[in-house]
């Protein structure tokens, strides 16, 4: 479905992407792993349009991604929950939702949708008139969940949706990461908690300063004897 | 006992803007704070029945009226005799205070009052008050011959203009500087196109649209190079067109467009092969004296409607009316616009743009729409400006112009159209009605007190030319901005978002009501 070959970015001259190729699959999760500046945000921006690739092609369903703009990009069918989730913080809870519908030209099932959002974060509905700026940062994080969702995408990325969350709160938003999966969506998901990350992926990528260096089921990675020692702690 | 504190505060406000304008002004001066009383203390009263509101109200209205009496019958009885001017006729001000007197308490209870009833009909009902009001006024006003209209036409004006810049600056969050601009090139539009001067003569409803189009226009063409810009940079950015657009106009005297191909190209290129030139050069267009430099453009054309026949300069009231529904036209169109997908887009884009642009909104699209959109009001206020004044000059539309636009807002409260039309209505009647009306009263006052007791004849002229507060306009306006953003940075009728923003322990959570919320709702 979503395609990344060999795709170069820059922040300036600094050469952040050095040549990723991925893919992922209709109805997966992709994981993409690594440590702090390995590129994994910058993956996500560079398929969101935010960066523009030098080099290289990104490809959903056969529309060539690189060419066009960030806004073009989202009424394709991408949406992200970016990091630092970027909520618009003097809108309320619910128009955060609306504009998260704003690529939809189809609003029939806007309310269905609401409610879906609704029923997967309980505390937003409880937020619902509630300035975005004045959550707290879980709530945030399910709130730029929720908008992203709200856009119905073909994928959805999710940067570091445990970030700065308590450990149940990980917990409750990787089992609702799960659920959206089983309900059809695909996902790309950077994740700095790997573990996690592999407990609910199907397949991952390994990112090292700008590359891929490992690529497996999320099954291998998981007991992959490198990534074991460099990313999930285990000596 | 607030309440009652609000009673005297707006007494002695309005006693002593009697002392300014005296004669039958206490009438007027008592109707208009019975209902900004009104509406003031009704929002921190309880929703009880309407009778049991009128009569705690009571007392407050009551001690507001009896203070800006007595305040009026000092003004009559003593201030007059001090400024050397003789007292009005006693039947004006009997009938004055006594009209002053009661409407003071009939406004204030009355809109208090309707705070008993539920939320709808209470805006429903006081819509209708207002609007009357807003018909009654210039009537009131001729016949107690005060002549305020015709300067309340200029604080329309800005409330047109403020309601345009606050869709670039309280919508988008695009701060425009030089926004006077598209206010002059409204203004020469319909100057160039309906003078005398220039032998074109159109019609003022035509050249009123002409004049909206070309604003928009040119606000698209002037936003087009600010969209990498932002914060800062982009403020300065419109401060440069704001300084351009005026000099140019100034400048703009004889202008000659020649058509590029036959009078440059080919003839340059037969030169090239020596061959000897006789082309007739096509000139576009020919002009002498377009904008007349300083001078400005004078005469202009005027409105005419049947039954009514061409506006005049002596009588302000078909202006005021035809301003009203400038003004009415306006708000209806900003309302629907900020509820539309567009509004919500420059939300999204003042909110955070990298995340409005993910949302899927086209950030260049969005932020043309607000320049464009924000120019097309000026440009109705600038043709109506033209036609009213009856000529325009550069200097009206410089650096300051822009600043004043920029105040309406800012006091109003940035983001709310209710707020901006006060800001409006404040920032001008202060400069039209209030200054000139002080400067004539310390200048009598002065003269039959001060003056004549000042031997050295230096100081004495010094004393008297100084004594002119509309020399201080500016430093006047500075000031208001700086308590303002000290004490009220929200404005006077705040936004709830940036009240909600600024006071983020005092406000519980406002509920925005949006159309698909309601619908939600509902559903």
């Amino acid at each position: 479905m979503l395609e990344l070959k060999d795709v170069h970015t820059y922040y300036g001259n600094i050469h952040a992407l050095k040549g990723i190729s991925l893919k992922v699959n209709d109805g997966e999760i992709v994981t993409l792993i690594g440590s702090n500046g390995a590129g994994k945000s910058t993956t996500l921006r560079t398929i969101q349009g935010l960066n523009k690739p030098r080099s290289g092609s990104i490809v959903l369903d056969g529309v060539e991604l690189h060419k066009l703009p960030a806004h073009e990009i989202a009424t394709l069918g991408v949406a992200q929950s970016p990091e630092g989730r970027m909520i618009f913080p003097r809108m309320t809870v619910m128009e955060n939702l609306e504009m998260g519908a704003y690529v939809r030209k189809d609003l029939t099932s806007f309310k269905d949708d609401i409610e879906h959002v609704f029923s997967l974060f309980p505390r937003l509905k409880e937020r619902i008139t509630q300035k975005g700026g004045t959550l707290s940062g879980g709530e945030q994080q399910m709130l730029a969940m929720g908008r992203a969702l709200m856009a119905k995408p073909k994928i959805l990325l999710l940067d570091e949706p445990s970030m700065g969350l308590a450990p149940l709160l990980v917990e409750l938003i990787f089992d609702i990461i799960k659920k959206l999966n089983e309900e059809g969506t695909t996902i790309l998901l950077v994740e700095q908690n790997a573990l996690m990350a592999l407990s609910i992926a199907h397949r991952g990528y390994v990112l090292q300063t700008g590359e891929i260096i490992l690529s497996d089921s999320a099954k291998n990675l998981k007991n992959d004897e490198m990534v074991q020692k460099s990313y999930l702690g285990v000596e | 006992m607030k309440n009652i504190r609000s009673g005297i505060t707006f007494g002695i406000i309005g006693g002593m803007l009697t002392f300014l304008f005296g004669g039958w002004s206490v009438a007027i001066i008592g109707s208009l704070m019975g209902v900004g009383l009104g509406m003031g203390i009704s929002g921190k009263l309880e929703r009880k029945e309407p009778l049991k509101i009128i009569l705690a109200v009571l007392p407050t209205a009551l001690v507001a009226a009896v203070i800006l009496v007595l305040l009026s019958l000092y003004q009559n009885n003593f201030v007059q005799h001090a400024i050397g001017k003789r007292p009005a006729a006693d039947k004006i001000v009997l009938y004055g205070n006594l009209i002053g007197f009661f409407g003071t308490i009939l406004f204030t209870t009355l809109l208090a009052a309707l705070h008993g009833l539920p939320e709808k009909q209470e805006q429903k009902w006081r819509m209708v008050l207002l609007t009357l009001l807003v018909i009654a006024f210039p009537f009131v006003d001729k016949l107690t011959a005060l002549r305020w209209t015709a300067q309340i036409i200029f604080a329309l004006i800005f409330v047109i203009l403020g309601l345009g810049l606050n869709i670039v600056v309280g919508y988008a969050g695009l701060l425009d500087l030089g926004y006077a601009a598209f206010f002059a090139i409204g203004a020469y539009t319909t100057g160039i196109l309906s003078s005398p001067q220039h032998g074109i003569f159109m019609n003022f409803w035509l050249v009123i649209w002409i004049a909206a189009a070309m604003a928009a226009i040119w606000g698209f063409m002037l936003g087009a190079p600010t969209l990498p810009l932002r914060g800062d940079y982009l403020a300065i950015v419109t401060l440069g067109f704001g300084e351009i657009v005026p000099v140019l106009f100034k400048n703009l005297i004889d202008v000659t467009i020649k058509e590029p191909f036959t009078c440059w190209i080919l003839p340059g290129l037969l030169k090239l092969f020596g061959a000897q030139t006789t082309m007739a050069c096509i000139t576009l267009m020919e002009h002498e004296d377009l904008t007349a430099g300083e001078k400005g453009i004078s005469p202009i054309g005027r409105p005419y409607l049947p039954f009514i026949g061409e506006f005049k300069s002596s009588d302000p009231i078909p202006w005021y009316f035809l301003i009203i529904a400038i003004i009415i036209l306006s708000v209806f169109i900003i309302r629907r616009l900020r509820d539309s997908r567009l509004g919500r887009s420059w939300m999204a884009i003042r909110e955070d743009e990298l995340a409005a642009a993910q949302m899927g909104i086209d950030p260049v699209k969005t932020k043309l729409a607000a320049f464009a959109m924000g120019a097309t009001f000026s440009g109705f206020a600038g043709a109506f400006y033209a036609a009213y004044i009856a000529g325009i000059f550069p200097s009206v539309f410089d650096f300051s112009a822009s600043i004043i636009i920029l105040c309406v807002v800012i006091l109003g409260g940035i983001g709310n159209i209710n707020g901006v039309i006060v800001g409006g209505l404040v920032i001008m009647t202060a400069d039209r009605l209030f200054l000139p009306a002080l400067k004539d009263f310390l200048a009598s006052l002065l003269t039959h007190t001060v003056l004549p007791s000042i031997s050295d004849p230096v100081v004495q002229l010094a004393v008297k030319d100084n004594a002119n507060p509309i020399l201080y306009r500016f430093l006047l306006f500075g000031l208001t901005l700086v308590i303002m953003m000290a004490v009220r940075p929200e404005g006077l009728i705040p936004n709830a978002q940036v009240r909600a923003e600024l006071h983020p322990d005092e406000t519980p959570a406002i509920e925005v009501e949006t159309p698909t919320s309601k619908k939600a709702k509902k559903g």
